[in-house]
């Protein structure tokens, strides 16, 4: 008997999916707001930076559950170095 | 456990005594103002303009080359000042926030993907292209660059955290080629600075275009031959020889590198990362010279290289987008959209090394290196030009800066091409594998 097939992450890349695109449309729908506030400088670079990063984990994770799901894994056997 | 701590107290200790001015080609510009023109008079040449965060309105002349129509009302502008004969005008104004249309969104998710892919497979690029695409949709060239480096650091994240989890980033050789290239970019700046106060604009273009070049060709000609040549035959990884003799060199202090395997002088590997840092103070791709310097100098494999370089990426990213940041200058929209797509793009790509041998990368990092050459190389004549030192007619410009944009465009599309087409075959190469090895498990036990 071969091993079993690893389960694909569908809910976690629905969920993820559902936080990413509900931020973008989020920051999206208030652009005039944003554009002002994210280019004040000074202080209000934590801004861009924190919303950059912030997105990179909820996408990242998306987009890396939706890889898995399309079957687009890394190979198992070891790295070459 | 000491040493590292030691190694990150300097790496934060060098981030703190560094100038606004990190990477991204010398740093945000100083002589520009944020704010909307109120109301023009096309009469007398003048503008009402109010600054951010001001609640005063001035009157600006208008410079020779600004026409009336050139100003929109009521919209976010950049404008920068000179001042001539005691009297201070308007030199040039650009829109701070381009209108976005359906067409330009998917221009920039797309450009997004591949210059993801290629950052993930070979740990740099997709800046080279990504700050000229976002200028050409009508991006002001600072606003095209911050937005850029703030997309570039949480890309860079992602693929390192990857590519760490395949046992390829080596983080102690990351941190230290970090904080050298810190203290390189340093150095470009000063001899930029030096340039443009002695021969100008033109000038300071002119050198980095040669430095660009000469970089370019020679060393994206000698990894694409060492491709070339791993790719006919015999070993898949091969240590050069000036690797192996800087190996024996036994001046302290020692550094050992885990993941990339070697152990030398820390003599030999900081220059490494002093050249990285002033080229990315030159250029803006400090990759182009971080991963062949850790493949051909330090001794690490490509693979390990290229992973390595995007903890660089990160650190130098993360920086440059708080120093572009505290100007004002980050268009979060674009800076989004283009890590909309550079998110699946840079885990492809690091997956992607997974299943191709060593100098795969070597050969997509040489081919791009050298077609971004052309696209550079295309721009000196416009700026031996400007210095007086050639002629050179309008139509003549206008093609020469076509085939530096779409020379661009061919190093991305080359390099997306080479990748995926690697990538799907190794994967069919896996996966036959394993379904052999499964078959032959079943008739070995019944």
């Amino acid at each position: 008997m071969t091993q079993s097939r690893k389960k694909k992450p569908y809910m976690k890349a629905v969920v993820f999916g559902i936080f990413s695109i509900a931020s973008y449309v989020l920051l999206f729908s208030r652009l005039e707001w944003v554009t002002e506030v994210y280019t004040k400088g000074g202080i209000y670079t934590v801004l861009p930076v924190t919303t950059a990063l912030y997105f990179s984990f909820l996408h990242g994770a998306f987009a890396s559950n939706v890889l898995d799901i399309l079957g687009i894994e890394a190979a198992k056997s070891k790295s070459r170095h | 456990m000491n040493k590292s701590i030691s190694l990150i107290l300097v790496l934060f200790l060098s981030l703190a005594i560094v100038s606004p001015a990190l990477a991204g080609g010398g740093g945000p510009p100083k002589d520009f103002k944020k704010g909307i023109f109120t109301a023009v008079n096309p009469v007398e040449r003048t503008a009402e303009f109010r600054e951010s965060g001001s609640e005063k309105t001035v009157t600006l002349l208008l410079g020779q080359a600004l026409q009336p129509d050139d100003i929109k009302v009521d919209r976010k502008v950049m404008i920068s000042l000179a001042e001539k004969d005691g009297h201070q005008f308007v030199k040039d104004v650009s829109i701070m926030f381009m209108g976005l249309t359906l067409q330009k969104i998917i221009a920039l998710l797309l450009i997004g993907l591949i210059g993801g892919l290629l950052s993930g497979f070979i740990g740099s690029g997709g800046a080279f292209v990504l700050t000229p695409a976002m200028m050409s949709l009508g991006a002001p060239g600072a606003v095209a660059v911050a937005s850029n480096m703030c997309h570039k650091f949480p890309k860079a994240m992602v693929g390192a955290y990857k590519r760490f989890k395949y046992g390829q980033a080596d983080i102690k050789l990351g941190l230290v080629m970090a904080a050298s290239a810190i203290a390189g970019v340093q150095i470009g700046i000063k001899i930029q600075k030096f340039i443009l106060d002695a021969w100008g604009n033109a000038g300071s273009n002119l050198y980095v275009s040669v430095v660009f070049v000469i970089v370019l060709v020679v060393v994206g000609g000698y990894v694409f031959r060492d491709s070339l040549k791993l790719s006919k035959g015999g070993s898949d990884v091969e240590t050069t020889k000036l690797a192996l003799y800087l190996q024996k060199v036994k001046i302290p202090p020692m550094m050992h590198f885990k993941t990339a395997g070697v152990t030398l002088s820390a003599w030999v590997t900081i220059p490494v990362g002093l050249a990285t840092g002033m080229l990315a103070a030159t250029i803006a791709v400090g990759g182009f010279i971080g991963v062949p310097g850790m493949i051909y100098v330090v001794g690490a494999s490509a693979i390990v290289a290229s992973a390595t370089e995007l903890i660089v990426a990160f650190i130098m990213g993360l920086w440059g987008s708080v120093q572009w940041g505290l100007s004002g200058l980050i268009d979060i929209r674009l800076t989004l959209l283009i890590l909309a797509g550079s998110l699946f793009g840079v885990q492809l790509g690091a997956l992607g090394t997974t299943y191709v041998k060593d100098y795969v990368v070597k050969v997509v990092m040489g081919a791009v290196m050298l077609i971004v050459a052309v696209s550079r190389g295309a721009k000196v004549p416009v700026y031996l030009r400007d210095l007086g030192w050639m002629n050179l007619d309008a139509t003549a410009e206008r093609m020469l800066n076509h085939v530096s944009f779409w020379a661009l465009i061919a190093a991305l599309l080359t390099a997306g091409l080479i990748i995926t087409g690697a990538m799907v075959k190794g994967m069919i190469r896996v996966r036959s594998e394993e379904r052999q090895a499964a078959a032959e498990e079943i008739a070995t036990n019944g």
